[in-house]
C-alpha cells in the first residue's frame, strides 16, 4: 500500500515538473494535435477523443474533438486512473466500474458510456497524461485489438510531438534569453549613468522572462537588509523600492550570503517562505528568483525577479540571470573606476595648473630687474603654451592629445585664432608630442607676429596636416604655411625659438623651415608609432 | 589722483603675492584676503573696493564663486573676475557679466580687464 502511494507521489512530482518543462498547458490549439484526436475517434469509430494533460488541480486538454470545455477538475478525470502504471486503460461501461460509476460525466448530460486511454509518455519516462476516445453508449465488446494498437500508435505520435514541440520552444526561449544577454551587454555599454544602467537592466529581464518585477538592491554587510533604489514593474504590479529587511519574507539569507541563487517556485509551499507570508502576499511575490551578485568573496547585492504566480525556474533562466547580474555588476564597477578616474584626472590637471602657476609667480618675481621685458613675456607665453598641451591632454585622460586640440588652444591662448586655417584629419598624440607640438606651434607663431605674416593685417596662416599610410608605419605630415605678410627676411642667427622648433615632433628633427619670399614654409614629419608613445 | 581699488583674494601667498604686484603695478591700490570670509569683513569696512580678483579654491567652506554670488547680492556696482586652475564650471550658476581666467593666465590679458573694469 505504501509502496504503491510512494509510486504515486513520485509520479505525480515527476509529472508536475514534466508538463512544467513541456510549456503547454493553456497554449492555443495547434493543427498537429487537433489531427492526432481526429484520427483517434475515427480510427475506434466513437464520437470523442482527447489529448489529456494532468495537471495537479485539473485535467487540461490539449486537443479535443467532440468536446467543447478545455478542462475539467481532477476528481472527474477517468484518464488518470492507474496513470502511472503506463497502461492502455479501457473501461466497457463507466456505469458499471466503481471507480467511475458517480462521476459527474458519467451520470450528467454528457453520458459518458465507455472509454479506452494510451498514456503519453515521454522519453525521460514522465508520464503526463492519454491520448484517450469517449462513447456516449456502451461497448460492451471493447475496441478490437487493431482499434487499440492504433490508439496506442498515436498516443506515441502524440507524446513525440510534445516533446519536439517542448524542444523548439526550449530554442526559442534560449534564443531568447541570449538575445536579452546581448540587449543588456549594448545598454550597460552606452550607459554612463548606473542607476539608468540597473533599470535598463531590470526591464529587459522582467520582459523577458514574463516576470512581474524585476531590479537590483544592494544589501547591507550581514545580508539582512536589501535597499531597492528602482525596478521594473510589470502594468498592475507594485514598485518595491525602499528598503526591506529579509527575514520578514522567510528564511532567505543563507544562499545569498554564501553567493548562491534563492529560488523559490511557490512560496506557498516552500518550507523557507511559507511561515512568512504576509509580506510576501503584500506585494504579489508568488514565485522569486535572488541572485547575489558578489565582489570580492562578498555579496554586495542582489538581482530579483519576482512573480505573482507559481513559476519553475527552469536552469536557463537560472544561468540567464546569473550572466545578466554578472553584467551588470561589472559595468557598474567599470562606472565606478571610470568616475574615480576623472576625479584622480581632474586634481592632477588642478595641481598642474596650480604648479605652472606658481613658477610663473616665481619667474615673474625673480625677473623684475630684467630690462628687457620682452625676454619675460616671452617665457609667461610658453609657460602658457605648454599649459595649453596639458588641457588638451586632460581632455582625453593624460594619455593622449588631439592634435587639433593642442594647436587650437595654443592658437587661441595667444590670440589668433581667425587668421590661423586649421585642417586635417583626427590625429592622436601621445604626451610626449603633444608638449613638443604646443611649443612648437608657439614658436612659430610667435615668429609670425613679430616677423611673418601676422604682422600685416590681410596675412594669414595655413595649418594642415595629414596622415601618410606606410607599410610598417605611418607617417605625420604638418605644414605650416605663412602668405600675405612682408617680403621674408631669413633670420640672420638662430635663437632659442628657432632651437624649439628645430627640436621637432618627436625630439629627433624632422623639420624644414624655408624661408619662402611669398612668406615662411614650415614642414614637420614624424612617424605615428614615435607619436603616440609616452 | 587717488587710485582704483582692487581685493586680491586668493589662499596660496605665493600667488597673492604675484597677483598683488602685478596688479600694484599697472597703478591701482591692492588688498589681499587669503580666503572668502576675511574678503567679505574687507569689502563691509571698504566701500571703495571697485574690482575682486579671486580664486575659486580655498580653505574655509565659501569658494570664490559663492563668493561671487554673495558680492553680486550685496554690492552689485563690484565687478568681479574669477582663476581658477579648474576648468570653467559650465553648469555651475554663476552671476552674468563676471571674467573667467583659467591659470596660469597672461598678465596683460587680466590687466586689460581690470583696468577696463576699474574705469
Amino acid at each position: 500500500m505504501s509502496l504503491s502511494a510512494d509510486r504515486t507521489d513520485f509520479g505525480a512530482a515527476q509529472r508536475a515538473r514534466a508538463l512544467a518543462d513541456l510549456m503547454v498547458l493553456d497554449t492555443p490549439d495547434e493543427q498537429a494535435f487537433d489531427d492526432l484526436v481526429f484520427v483517434a475517434a475515427k480510427a475506434c469509430d466513437v464520437p470523442i477523443a482527447l489529448i489529456t494533460l494532468l495537471d495537479t488541480d485539473r485535467q487540461w486538454f490539449k486537443a479535443k474533438y467532440g468536446l467543447e470545455v478545455c478542462e475539467t477538475e481532477i476528481e472527474h478525470s477517468v484518464c488518470r486512473i492507474e496513470i502511472d502504471q503506463g497502461d492502455l486503460l479501457e473501461i466497457v461501461d463507466l456505469t458499471n466500474d466503481a471507480r467511475t460509476k458517480r462521476n459527474p460525466l458519467v451520470t450528467g448530460v454528457r453520458h459518458f458510456r465507455a472509454y479506452a486511454g494510451a498514456p503519453l509518455v515521454l522519453r525521460s519516462g514522465a508520464i503526463v497524461g492519454r491520448l484517450c476516445v469517449i462513447d456516449t453508449v456502451p461497448r460492451p465488446e471493447g475496441l478490437s485489438e487493431m482499434e487499440k494498437a492504433m490508439l496506442q500508435a498515436l498516443a506515441r505520435l502524440a507524446s513525440e510531438n510534445l516533446e519536439l514541440r517542448r524542444i523548439a520552444k526550449a530554442s526559442e526561449r534560449l534564443t531568447a534569453l541570449q538575445t536579452a544577454l546581448v540587449e543588456i551587454g549594448e545598454t550597460i555599454r552606452s550607459s554612463h549613468d548606473t542607476a539608468e544602467m540597473a533599470s535598463a537592466t531590470a526591464a529587459i529581464v522582467g520582459r523577458t522572462l514574463s516576470a512581474d518585477r524585476a531590479g537590483f538592491g544592494s544589501v547591507n554587510e550581514d545580508v539582512d537588509t536589501i535597499d531597492v533604489e528602482t525596478d521594473w514593474t510589470a502594468p498592475g504590479a507594485v514598485s518595491i523600492a525602499g528598503r526591506h529587511r529579509l527575514n520578514e519574507y522567510g528564511n532567505l539569507r543563507e544562499p545569498l550570503v554564501v553567493g548562491d541563487p534563492l529560488v523559490v517556485w511557490d512560496a506557498l509551499t516552500d518550507d523557507r517562505t511559507l511561515h512568512n507570508l504576509e509580506s510576501a502576499m503584500r506585494v504579489g511575490v508568488r514565485s522569486l528568483v535572488d541572485m547575489p551578485v558578489r565582489d570580492r568573496g562578498k555579496t554586495i547585492a542582489v538581482f530579483f525577479v519576482h512573480s505573482a504566480h507559481p513559476r519553475p525556474w527552469p536552469a536557463e533562466e537560472i544561468s540567464f540571470l546569473r550572466s545578466a547580474a554578472d553584467r551588470l555588476e561589472a559595468g557598474v564597477a567599470r562606472h565606478r573606476t571610470e568616475q574615480q578616474q576623472l576625479i584622480v584626472n581632474g586634481e592632477i590637471a588642478h595641481r598642474l595648473k596650480n604648479m605652472l602657476t606658481m613658477v610663473q609667480a616665481i619667474a615673474s618675481q625673480t625677473l623684475r630687474s630684467v630690462t628687457d621685458r620682452e625676454a619675460v613675456y616671452a617665457f609667461e607665453r610658453r609657460l602658457m603654451a605648454l599649459s595649453a598641451a596639458h588641457d588638451a591632454l586632460h581632455q582625453m585622460s593624460w594619455t593622449q592629445a588631439d592634435l587639433q586640440a593642442v594647436a587650437a588652444t595654443v592658437i587661441d591662448a595667444i590670440g589668433f585664432s581667425d587668421r590661423v586655417d586649421m585642417s586635417g584629419p583626427a590625429v592622436a598624440l601621445g604626451p610626449r608630442a603633444a608638449l613638443s607640438f604646443s611649443l612648437i606651434v608657439h614658436e612659430l607663431l610667435t615668429n609670425a607676429c613679430k616677423y611673418g605674416a601676422l604682422t600685416s593685417d590681410d596675412g594669414h596662416v595655413s595649418l594642415s596636416w595629414d596622415v601618410e599610410v606606410g607599410q610598417d608605419d605611418d607617417l605625420l605630415r604638418v605644414t605650416w604655411r605663412e602668405r600675405g605678410g612682408p617680403p621674408v627676411v631669413p633670420p640672420t642667427h638662430r635663437g632659442f625659438g628657432s632651437k624649439l622648433i628645430n627640436i621637432g615632433l618627436v625630439g629627433t628633427g624632422g623639420v624644414d623651415v624655408r624661408y619662402e619670399p611669398a612668406g615662411l614654409t614650415a614642414d614637420l614629419h614624424a612617424s605615428m608609432r614615435h607619436l603616440v608613445q609616452g | 589722483m587717488v587710485k582704483p581699488v582692487v581685493l586680491v583674494v586668493e589662499d596660496e601667498p605665493l600667488l597673492r603675492l604675484f597677483a598683488t604686484d602685478m596688479i600694484e603695478e599697472a597703478g591701482f591700490e591692492v588688498l589681499q584676503a587669503p580666503n572668502a570670509s576675511a574678503a567679505l569683513m574687507t569689502l563691509e569696512e571698504r566701500l571703495d573696493v571697485r574690482v575682486v580678483f579671486t580664486d575659486v579654491n580655498m580653505p574655509g567652506g565659501i569658494d570664490g564663486i559663492m563668493l561671487a554670488i554673495c558680492i553680486r547680492r550685496r554690492w552689485p556696482t563690484i565687478q568681479i573676475i574669477i582663476t581658477s586652475g579648474r576648468p570653467w564650471p559650465d553648469e555651475a550658476v554663476v552671476p552674468a557679466d563676471i571674467v573667467f581666467f583659467a591659470k596660469p593666465y597672461r598678465q596683460d590679458r587680466v590687466l586689460d580687464t581690470v583696468r577696463k573694469m576699474a574705469a
